[in-house]
């Protein structure tokens, strides 16, 4: 089966909120040890195609297969069980609380009555900010977030991907509202979770940013795959080019259509029930 | 001695508050130190001070979570009032005990349910149900009070308010109970969930942490345990009015704020709300030990509660301003 050789297969997916078609017929493939980057503009319906590969969003139609499995009531426990982790652009940080509750949170190593394991937690917090190299620029891992810049914020919470060896990290806009320093710590960290063979989706409206990280792009606008593409097959250059013509005709322009892998996008609206 | 130098700096505002805990204590003491020598003395506050510390302890968890509960102060006549009820009709107390906490437990729910699931605000919705369990006292009750007297002498009257090598048996449970409040807000996964929903309930949310069942737990919680401390209010008076616990309202609230959870919620301890209100119950003791009219009792209230604020607005300046280097430090790097 098709699905199977995916990590994730989410298969026309349709969501709506209201009158607003969000996602339109969204299908989104992601391979094993491949980072993929989600680009588009705002309102692309990036971040709701994300919510609900993590199950916050239930899809209105179109099916969602997990390493092979098809899963119709996917929820953030259960997508974490299946080793997703979701790094939003709203930090899911509890800024007064230590790094290590942080990376924990919702996921305690508990023992007897649910006690938590707090040596244990700690000790495994900063294993995995070891492997990232954090854990000399932040102290300690009792330091709270709150203490921590943007950048490191953002470093906390892909640790949490090595500290419960999910395989799957999806990144929405992890560089929002960082300086260009910041930015490239998070890039160094994405390309440190590649190295490790996770899979990765980034998303971002900044193709700046996807650009050195990723092996795919797939292109959203208006709630629809217009594009998907190699990296091999486009520079930083001609990406800039298909994005612009987008933004002011909401169309790829004709030279890119034969490295273009997307479905020819189905123009038709979802007729609203 | 580093050890004790970063174990102050870690827990500044407990050190603040034990601080001045033990400056109000020695000017009692140098004002009047007959009184506070006397054993007597710290027998009366030890047996007050548990009606103000245990509505406080649920009330702490509430406001870590960013929420508020005004009702607590009803449900504890409620839970009087419930004991009382079952005790004369039945003849027995333990039967008392249990409807009075399952009464206490089914009026926090019903707040819980309120503000989780029907997204109440708290302030309002428990403005609302302090007047709705009031006003269910007033007409149980008709408006009279219902004497205990019966039970003086009893086991009951020995175990819940009696005294124990010389300390009160109400203090001895408070004890107890704080340290059962502390080891679920500090070491248990319940507490780690109180305290993420009040700093980032969105983020709670999003990792999967079940926000409305959290809330609506601390609730109950939080009217079962009012409910008991009203019980032993009545227990040791000897008496169920209508009035009982109006006066813990106010004062439950600013213990737990003196004792450094700020109502912006987040952060708190335990600690700080058993010292808080240990502390408004000592100046009570003292002013009246020291022979003052007991009408300084509101004004040094007053004064120690801004001092107390005071010292914390400053100690979180610090803080902020410590993080603000930090911060910079790093995004430089």
């Amino acid at each position: 089966m098709v699905e199977e050789s995916y990590v994730i297969y989410a298969k026309n997916i349709v969501k709506r909120f209201g009158n607003i078609v969000a996602l339109n017929n969204v299908t989104f493939k992601l391979r094993k040890k491949e980072i993929v980057g989600v680009v588009g503009d705002n309102g692309a319906g990036k971040s709701t195609l994300m919510k609900i590969l993590f199950g916050i969003h239930k899809p209105d139609r179109g099916e969602l297969y997990i390493k092979g499995k098809l899963y119709p009531e996917l929820t953030p426990k259960k997508a974490y069980e299946l080793g997703i982790v979701l790094i939003h652009q709203e930090r899911t940080l509890c800024p007064h609380h230590s790094v290590w509750r942080n990376i924990f949170m919702a996921r305690e190593l508990t023992g007897r009555f649910g006690f938590l394991k707090i040596d244990e937690m700690k000790k495994r917090s900063e294993k995995a900010l070891q492997e990232l190299g954090l854990i000399s620029r932040i102290e300690s891992v009792d330091t709270p977030a709150n203490y921590l810049s943007g950048g490191y914020q953002q470093g906390v919470q892909i640790s949490r991907a090595l500290v419960f060896d999910a395989d799957v990290v999806i990144l929405d806009e992890p560089t929002n509202a960082l300086s260009l320093k910041e930015v490239q710590k998070v890039l160094e960290y994405v390309k440190q979770l590649k190295e490790r063979g996770k899979s990765g989706i980034m998303i971002s409206h900044n193709i700046y940013h996807v650009y050195p990280v990723v092996d795919r792009f797939v292109i959203l606008n208006k709630g629809m795959v217009v594009g998907e593409f190699w990296k091999k097959d486009l520079n930083l250059e001609d990406l800039s080019h298909i994005m612009l013509s987008i933004a002011e005709t909401g169309k790829i322009p004709p030279e890119y259509s034969k490295i273009n892998l997307a479905e020819k996008p189905d123009s038709k609206e979802v007729e609203i029930k | 001695m580093k050890n004790i130098k970063s174990f102050i700096e870690r827990h500044k505002l407990q050190v603040a508050i034990f601080g001045i805990f033990l400056t109000l204590w020695l000017i009692f003491y140098i004002v009047n130190p007959y009184a506070f020598s006397n054993p007597y003395t710290y027998t009366a506050l030890l047996s007050v001070t548990p009606f103000t510390i245990l509505p406080a302890l649920g009330l702490t968890y509430i406001i870590i979570a960013t929420e508020v509960d005004l009702s607590f102060s009803s449900i504890m006549a409620v839970g009087a009032m419930t004991f009382a009820y079952i005790w004369q009709d039945t003849g027995s107390a333990l039967l008392g005990v249990i409807a009075l906490l399952v009464v206490g437990l089914i009026a926090g729910a019903f707040n819980g349910i309120l503000i989780a699931k029907l997204k109440v605000p708290s302030l309002i919705g428990t403005i609302g149900t302090m007047f709705f369990w009031r006003g269910i006292v007033l007409v149980v009750t008709g408006g009279y009070g219902m004497s205990l007297h019966k039970i003086e002498n009893t086991y009951v009257q020995k175990i819940f308010v009696g005294t124990f090598l010389g300390i009160p048996s109400q203090f001895i449970w408070t004890v107890l109970i704080t340290i059962v409040f502390w080891l679920i807000l500090n070491r248990h996964k319940f507490g780690a969930y109180v305290y993420y929903i009040g700093d980032n309930r969105l983020a709670a949310k999003m990792v999967g942490i079940n926000t409305e069942r959290t809330l609506l737990y601390i609730f109950s919680l939080e009217g079962m345990i009012a409910a008991f401390a009203g019980f032993l209010v009545a227990l040791s008076l000897g008496t169920v009015w209508p009035a009982l616990g109006d006066i813990y309202m106010l004062k439950s609230i600013a213990a737990v704020v003196i004792g450094g959870t700020p109502l912006t919620g987040g952060v708190g301890t335990i600690f700080g709300t058993f010292m808080g209100g240990l502390m408004l119950d000592l100046i009570e003791t003292g002013i009246l030990a020291i022979g003052v009219s007991g009408f300084w009792i509101k004004v040094v209230d007053g004064v120690v509660i801004v001092i107390a604020l005071i010292a914390q607005a400053l100690i979180r300046e610090g803080e902020l301003a410590k993080i603000r280097r930090k911060k910079e430090a790093l995004a430089k790097e």
